[in-house]
C-alpha cells in the first residue's frame, strides 16, 4: 500500500498537550515530539535533537524553550532553531541549526499534522460548524487500513450502529435508538501496524462524563476485535524512516561568509509606540512565515527608507518568535538613522532587515549575571535579563538613566521583579561609585555585561578591571566607535586561504578591499562596534581602532576588525 | 533508620522517593546487588529470608517489602495523614488496589527490565506484553481521572503512596523495552509526580522542568 | 531491529569480549550471544576457556587478555591492542559490572568519549551546571596505533571520583583502540604523576543491543571494590537511558546526519576512523 504523506491526520487531543510537557507522537513511521509553548503555539517537531539524535521527547519544556535532556542544547518556541549549546557557552550557534518542524494545526480539540503537507490544513467538511466532544483516543496494535475497515463494527449498547460515510482516514457514525450525537472516528496511522482511534462527538450529549465511559468501552471492545484480527497474520516491519541531512555547511561548521549588511528579510512594523523619553519602540512582524531564530544580545541591520542601515538590538525574551521588538533613540546629531525611524517611519510600513546576528553572545555557564545598562543601551540587556530569569540563572540588572520618565520598557521591567535595580539622574563621579559598589564582589564564574554610551562603557570598564574583574569575565557592546579613525597608512593584506595579495591605499578599510575584490566578507555597523566583520590574523602586527576587542584580544593581535583597524606593520597576513 | 539499598532498584528508589518528600533523614547501607548478589548472601538472607530488597531497620524494627515499607513510613512520618488515608476507609481502598497493581508491574515491567540489563533467563515477551496490559489499565484511569480535575492515581486532590509505589518501574520501563509513547495520560502523571516537592531522581530517571506557575515543585 | 547474521569482514577479524574470568570463574558456565549466534563458556582446567557456538559452522577462535574471555569469528584476527596499565603488579584491576544496553556499539562508545553530556547526565557527579564548557582539546588518529587519541581533555568535575570532593578542573585521555573499545585515563587521585583508566569494552549480541562490560585499572587504596562497582553502576545507569533513547539505534557515519560542534572533535574522529576501516555492522554507512 502507498501512503500518502500530504494528508492531513489528527495526532493529538488538545488536552494531550497541557504546559511544560512533551508529548510523543508518530506519523507514519515518523516520530514528533509536541509540545505546546506559554504562548499557547503548538509545536509539531522531528522527535530527534539535530546534535546526537536523542529524543526530544524526553527533554524539558520550560514553556518558551525544549532543552534537550543529554547536552542542555535549548531550541526555540516556533522557530526550532537553537538558541544557546552549553558547551561553548561564549559562542553564538549558527542559526540555520534548526530542527526539522511539521505543522501543528489546533482546530476542533484536535493537533492535526501531516508529513508532507501539499497545502494548508482544511478541517474535514464533516467537522465544521460542529462543537465537538473529544473522545479519549485508543492506541491499538494493527494496521490503519485494518481498523478503517473495522470502524463500522463499533457497537454501543441498546442501539444500533450506522455508518453514514468513510473516507481514508475516518468513519461517520451514527447510532439509531441512542440520544447520542453523530461520531467521527479518525484513525491516526502510527505505523505500518499501529495506529490510533480517535474519536470525535458532532455536539456535547447531556451527560459528557457519562458518554466519555460509554463511548471508551465500545472501542475498547472495537481494539480487541481489531487486534484479534491483526493477530491472525505476522506483523508487518515497521516503516523504514529517511532522516534528512543536516545542511552541509553544518556539517563541518564554517564561518559564515557573506558580504555586507544584509536585507533578506521583510517585516511590517506592526506597532510602533513611545517607550520611554525620546525612545521610539518597534514591533516588527514578518510579512509571511515564521521570523529566524534571536538568541539574547543579538542585533539586526534595518534599512532605513532614507538608504542608510543602522544595527538595533533585539529586546525579546526566549520563545518570543513571532516579532522582534526593537528601540531607537532620538538623536539629534545622529547620522539620520534615529531621526528616520522617528518621524518617517510609521504603523503598517514595510522594512527590509537582515536576519538576527549575535556578536554580543550571553554566557550561561555563570553562577551570577551583573548587567549594567545605561539609557537605550537597555535593549540587548533587556533580552538577556528575560533569557537569564526564565533560566533561573542568578542576575542583576543595573539601569542608569536620566529619569523614571527615561526608563524603556517598564512593563517588562516590572516583570522581572527585584532583580532590576533602577540608578536615576546620577552625575559621572555618583555613577563611578555607584558602579564600584555594583562591581565590588568579583568571584568565580561570574560575568559582566555593558551597554551603554562610550564615557559609562569606559568607566564601567575601568571600574570592573579595578576590582579584579577579569578581562574574558566582562562583555560590552558600544553603539558606535567615537575614536578618530586614523586611515592614513598603506599596506598589503595577503590572504592565506584565498591565495591573494591585496593592497589597502589610505583612506580605503581593509573590508573595502576585500569586497571591491570579490571576496565574501560580512559586515554590519562598518565602524568598528559590532564585530560582525571580524578576521583572523596569522602574521603581521594590527593597528586596532575598533572598539569590539578587549585589550587581552586587542594585545594577543591574532584578530582584526577589519573594517576600521589597518596595520603597523607592511604586510598583514589573514586566515580568509 | 538504615535503608538496605541499592541504587539501580526501582523498589529500593520508592523508599528514597518517599523519605525525601517526607523530609525524613536516614542512613543507608549499599548492598552489592550486582554483581555480588548480597541480597542472597547468607548474612542477608537472616534479615530477609526472601533475600529481596529494600530492607530497613528502625527502633530495632526490621520490615520488608517497598509497599509495606511506604505505608509504614507514611503513617509514622506524614501527620497531615494524606499519603496513606488511614481514616478515609474509601480512599484506604484505593491506596491498597493500586499499591497491589504496583506489584503487578515489578513482576513484568522490572522483571523485563532485569532481562535486558542484567540478563536475567525469563520471558522477556510474556513480562513486556504484561506491563503493556497493565499501562493500558492504568493510563485510562488517569485519563479518567483528568477528567474529573484529579491528578493523583487514587481520588482525592493529594498524592497517596500508591503514586509513589507505581511510579518507578512505570518510569524506568524503556530499560525493559516498554516504549510510553501509546500512554499519554501516564507521561503526563510522570511530569506531576515530578513536580512534587521534595522528588528525588535515580539513575535513570531524570527530573521534569518546573511548573508553569513558576514554582520547581509543586503539590504535597 | 534488524536479525542479518553479521558478515562485516571488518567485524568478524575483531575479537569480542564475553565474560571477566573472574565471573565464568564463579559461574563455571555462561551462556551469552555475539553477534546474533548464541555461545556458551566453559570454565576448564587452569582457568582456560572454552566457547562453543549453537548450531552449524564453526566455534569462535578464543584469546583470554586483560582479564577477559574474547572470541572471534575471524580467519586471523588481529591481535588485541596495547593495554601496558593493565600489567603493572601495584594497579587494582576491577571488572564493574556488565549490563544490556538496547543501543549500537558505536553509539556507547562515542557516549564514553563525551563529556559536554557530564553536567546535565551525570549531575552533581561528574559535572554540574553552570559549569558546561567543552574546552579546547587536541585529537589524532595515531599512525603507528591505528587508534583514536584524544588528549588535553578537561572538565570541571563537583567529585571527580570517590577519592575526590571538590571541584576541580579534571585532566583526561581517551583511547579508541578497537571500534568497541574505548578507554579513558585520567590523574590518579593517590599517584598525580600516574592516571587511573576506565575501560568500556562493548560486546555486540545484535546490531542494536550490546553488552557493556565497564571497570577500572586503578591506583587506589582507600576505596572497596563494591564502593568503586557501586559508583561506575550509578553513572552507567544515567548514561542508559539517554542512549537507549537516541534515534536511530545505529551509529550514522554520514557527516550530514547529525550536527557536530568543536566538542565532538573525538567523535568526529572516531565515526571518519570506522568509516574508513570500510566498517558496516550497528552503523548506518555513508551513501554511495
Amino acid at each position: 500500500m502507498t501512503i500518502d504523506l500530504s494528508q492531513w491526520h489528527p495526532i493529538a487531543s488538545s488536552s494531550d498537550l497541557p504546559l511544560r510537557h512533551v508529548y510523543q507522537a508518530q506519523l507514519h513511521g515518523r516520530e514528533f515530539a509536541v509540545w505546546r509553548a506559554d504562548d499557547q503555539y503548538v509545536n509539531v517537531w522531528e522527535n530527534r535533537c539535530l546534535h546526537r539524535g536523542v529524543r526530544l521527547s524526553v527533554g524539558l519544556n520550560d514553556g518558551k524553550e525544549l532543552k534537550c535532556l543529554y547536552h542542555g542544547w535549548r531550541y526555540s518556541n516556533r522557530s526550532a532553531g537553537c538558541t544557546y549549546i552549553p558547551a561553548h557557552p561564549a559562542d553564538a550557534p549558527a542559526r540555520t541549526i534548526c530542527n526539522r518542524t511539521y505543522p501543528g494545526v489546533e482546530e476542533k480539540g484536535l493537533v492535526w499534522s501531516a508529513v508532507d503537507p501539499a497545502g494548508d490544513f482544511e478541517l474535514p467538511e464533516v467537522l465544521k460548524g460542529c462543537d465537538p466532544l473529544v473522545l479519549r483516543p485508543i492506541p491499538l496494535n494493527a494496521a490503519p487500513g485494518l481498523a478503517l475497515s473495522r470502524l463500522a463494527d463499533l457497537k454501543l449498547e441498546g442501539g444500533t450502529s450506522r455508518q453514514i460515510a468513510s473516507t481514508g482516514s475516518y468513519s461517520h457514525l451514527a447510532f439509531d435508538g441512542l440520544d447520542l450525537p453523530e461520531l467521527v472516528l479518525f484513525v491516526q496511522p502510527v505505523d505500518a501496524h499501529r495506529c490510533v482511534l480517535r474519536g470525535v462527538l458532532k455536539a456535547v450529549p447531556a451527560d459528557p462524563a457519562g458518554t466519555l465511559r460509554q463511548f471508551n468501552t465500545a472501542l475498547n471492545r472495537l481494539r480487541t476485535l481489531i487486534e484479534a484480527a491483526a493477530a491472525e497474520a505476522p506483523a508487518p516491519e515497521p516503516i523504514a524512516v529517511d532522516f534528512r541531512p543536516i545542511d552541509e555547511e553544518l556539517a563541518s561548521m564554517p564561518e559564515i561568509s557573506r558580504s555586507g549588511p544584509k536585507a533578506e528579510l521583510r517585516v511590517t512594523v506592526a506597532r510602533k509606540w513611545e517607550t520611554s523619553e525620546g525612545v521610539a519602540a518597534f514591533r516588527l512582524e514578518p510579512l509571511s512565515g515564521a521570523l529566524p531564530t534571536f538568541q539574547p544580545g543579538a542585533h539586526i541591520d534595518v534599512h532605513l527608507p532614507n538608504g542608510m542601515a543602522r544595527q538595533y538590538s533585539i529586546t525579546n525574551g526566549p520563545g518570543e518568535g513571532g516579532h522582534y521588538t526593537i528601540a531607537v533613540k532620538r538623536e539629534p546629531d545622529s547620522r539620520g538613522g534615529s531621526e528616520c525611524l522617528h518621524n518617517a517611519v510609521q504603523t503598517g510600513d514595510v522594512l527590509a532587515i537582515s536576519a538576527p546576528r549575535n556578536n554580543f553572545p550571553l554566557r550561561r555557564d555563570a553562577v551570577k549575571v551583573t548587567l549594567v545598562a545605561g539609557g537605550i543601551g537597555i535593549t540587548p540587556m533587556l533580552a538577556m535579563a528575560r533569557a537569564l530569569d526564565a533560566q533561573g540563572i542568578a542576575f542583576e540588572l543595573h539601569y542608569f538613566a536620566q529619569s523614571k520618565a527615561h526608563l524603556s520598557f517598564p512593563e517588562l521591567l516590572n516583570e522581572l521583579g527585584d532583580s532590576v535595580v533602577t540608578h536615576l539622574g546620577l552625575n559621572p563621579a555618583e555613577t563611578s561609585a555607584k558602579l564600584n559598589e555594583i562591581l565590588a564582589d568579583y568571584g568565580f564564574a561570574r560575568h559582566l555585561y555593558i551597554c551603554g554610551p562610550g564615557p559609562m562603557l569606559e568607566a564601567t570598564r575601568d571600574v570592573a578591571a579595578k576590582q579584579g574583574w577579569p578581562d574574558e569575565a566582562v562583555h560590552f557592546e558600544y553603539f558606535k566607535n567615537t575614536q578618530e579613525i586614523d586611515d592614513s597608512s598603506t599596506f598589503e593584506v595577503a590572504l592565506a586561504r584565498s591565495a591573494m595579495t591585496l593592497q589597502v591605499p589610505a583612506g580605503k578599510t581593509i573590508l573595502e578591499v576585500l569586497q571591491e575584490n570579490g571576496i565574501e566578507a560580512p559586515s554590519s555597523c562598518e565602524q568598528g562596534a559590532c564585530g560582525t566583520c571580524l578576521a583572523t590574523v596569522i602574521e603581521g602586527e594590527p593597528d586596532h581602532q575598533d572598539v569590539y576587542l578587549t585589550p587581552t584580544e586587542k594585545a594577543a593581535g591574532d584578530k582584526i576588525i577589519t573594517c576600521v583597524s589597518r596595520s603597523k606593520s607592511n604586510r598583514l597576513v589573514l586566515d580568509i | 533508620m538504615k535503608l538496605y539499598d541499592y541504587e539501580l532498584s526501582g523498589n529500593c528508589y520508592k523508599i528514597r522517593l518517599m523519605l525525601s518528600i517526607l523530609r525524613v533523614g536516614y542512613e543507608t547501607q549499599t548492598i552489592d546487588f550486582y554483581p555480588g548478589a548480597e541480597h542472597k548472601s547468607d548474612w542477608f538472607l537472616e534479615i530477609n529470608p526472601l533475600g529481596q530488597l529494600p530492607v530497613i531497620e528502625d527502633e530495632g524494627r526490621v520490615l520488608r517489602d517497598a509497599q509495606a515499607i511506604l505505608t509504614y513510613l507514611a503513617v509514622k512520618h506524614d501527620n497531615s495523614s494524606q499519603w496513606y488515608p488511614a481514616s478515609e476507609p474509601a480512599r484506604l481502598g484505593e491506596v491498597a488496589q493500586w499499591l497491589a497493581f504496583a506489584d503487578g508491574i515489578t513482576g513484568t515491567a522490572s522483571a523485563a527490565r532485569l532481562h535486558d540489563g542484567l540478563f536475567y533467563d525469563l520471558d522477556v515477551e510474556a513480562a513486556r506484553k504484561g506491563a503493556h496490559r497493565l499501562f493500558r489499565i492504568l493510563d485510562e484511569h488517569l485519563w479518567f481521572a483528568e477528567q474529573q480535575g484529579q491528578d493523583w492515581i487514587c481520588s482525592g486532590d493529594h498524592p497517596t503512596i500508591a503514586d509513589i509505589a507505581c511510579f518507578p518501574y512505570v518510569a524506568l520501563s524503556e530499560e525493559g523495552g516498554i516504549s510510553r509513547q501509546d500512554y499519554p495520560a501516564i507521561r503526563r502523571w510522570m511530569d506531576r509526580v515530578k513536580r512534587i516537592r521534595g522528588f528525588v531522581g535515580m539513575s535513570g530517571v531524570f527530573p521534569a522542568s518546573p511548573a508553569a506557575d513558576g514554582s520547581a515543585q509543586t503539590a504535597a | 531491529m534488524t536479525h542479518t547474521k553479521c558478515t562485516d569482514p571488518v567485524v568478524l577479524e575483531q575479537w569480542h569480549p564475553l565474560i571477566s574470568d573472574r565471573e565464568l570463574a564463579d559461574l563455571g558456565e555462561f551462556r551469552t550471544t555475539l553477534l546474533e549466534r548464541p555461545l556458551t563458556i566453559k570454565h576448564g582446567a587452569r582457568g582456560i576457556a572454552t566457547v562453543t557456538a549453537d548450531g552449524p559452522g564453526a566455534s569462535p577462535k578464543v584469546l583470554q587478555q586483560y582479564g577477559y574471555v574474547w572470541a572471534s569469528f575471524g580467519q586471523d584476527p588481529n591481535s588485541l591492542f596495547p593495554f601496558p596499565e593493565f600489567e603493572e603488579p601495584d594497579r587494582r584491576f576491577v571488572p564493574t559490572g556488565v549490563f544490556g544496553v538496547n543501543v549500537s556499539a558505536g553509539r556507547a562508545v562515542e557516549n564514553f568519549l563525551d563529556m559536554g553530556h557530564f553536567p546535565y547526565v551525570h549531575t552533581g557527579i561528574l559535572g554540574e551546571e553552570p559549569h558546561t564548557e567543552v574546552k579546547e582539546y587536541d585529537v589524532e588518529v595515531s599512525e603507528t596505533r591505528d587508534e583514536v587519541v584524544a588528549t588535553r581533555c578537561r572538565f570541571y568535575q563537583p567529585k571527580a571520583a570517590l577519592a575526590s570532593d571538590e571541584g576541580a578542573d579534571v585532566e583526561y585521555t581517551y583511547r579508541v583502540p578497537h571500534p568497541n573499545c574505548a578507554l579513558l585515563y585520567k590523574s590518579s587521585p593517590a599517584d598525580p604523576s600516574r592516571r587511573d583508566v576506565i575501560y568500556l569494552f562493548l560486546q555486540p549480541m545484535g546490531e542494536e543491543w550490546v553488552r557493556a562490560h565497564t571497570g577500572m585499572c586503578i591506583l587506589d587504596e582507600d576505596n572497596t571494590d563494591e564502593s568503586i562497582r557501586y559508583f561506575q553502576q550509578v553513572i552507567f545507569g544515567q548514561d542508559k537511558p539517554i542512549l537507549e533513547n537516541q534515534h536511530p539505534k545505529r551509529l550514522p557515519l554520514d557527516p550530514r546526519a547529525e550536527t557536530p560542534i568543536r566538542a565532538d572533535k573525538t567523535a568526529i574522529a572516531y565515526r571518519r576512523w570506522l568509516s574508513q576501516k570500510g566498517l558496516t555492522y550497528g552503523v548506518i554507512s555513508v551513501a554511495a
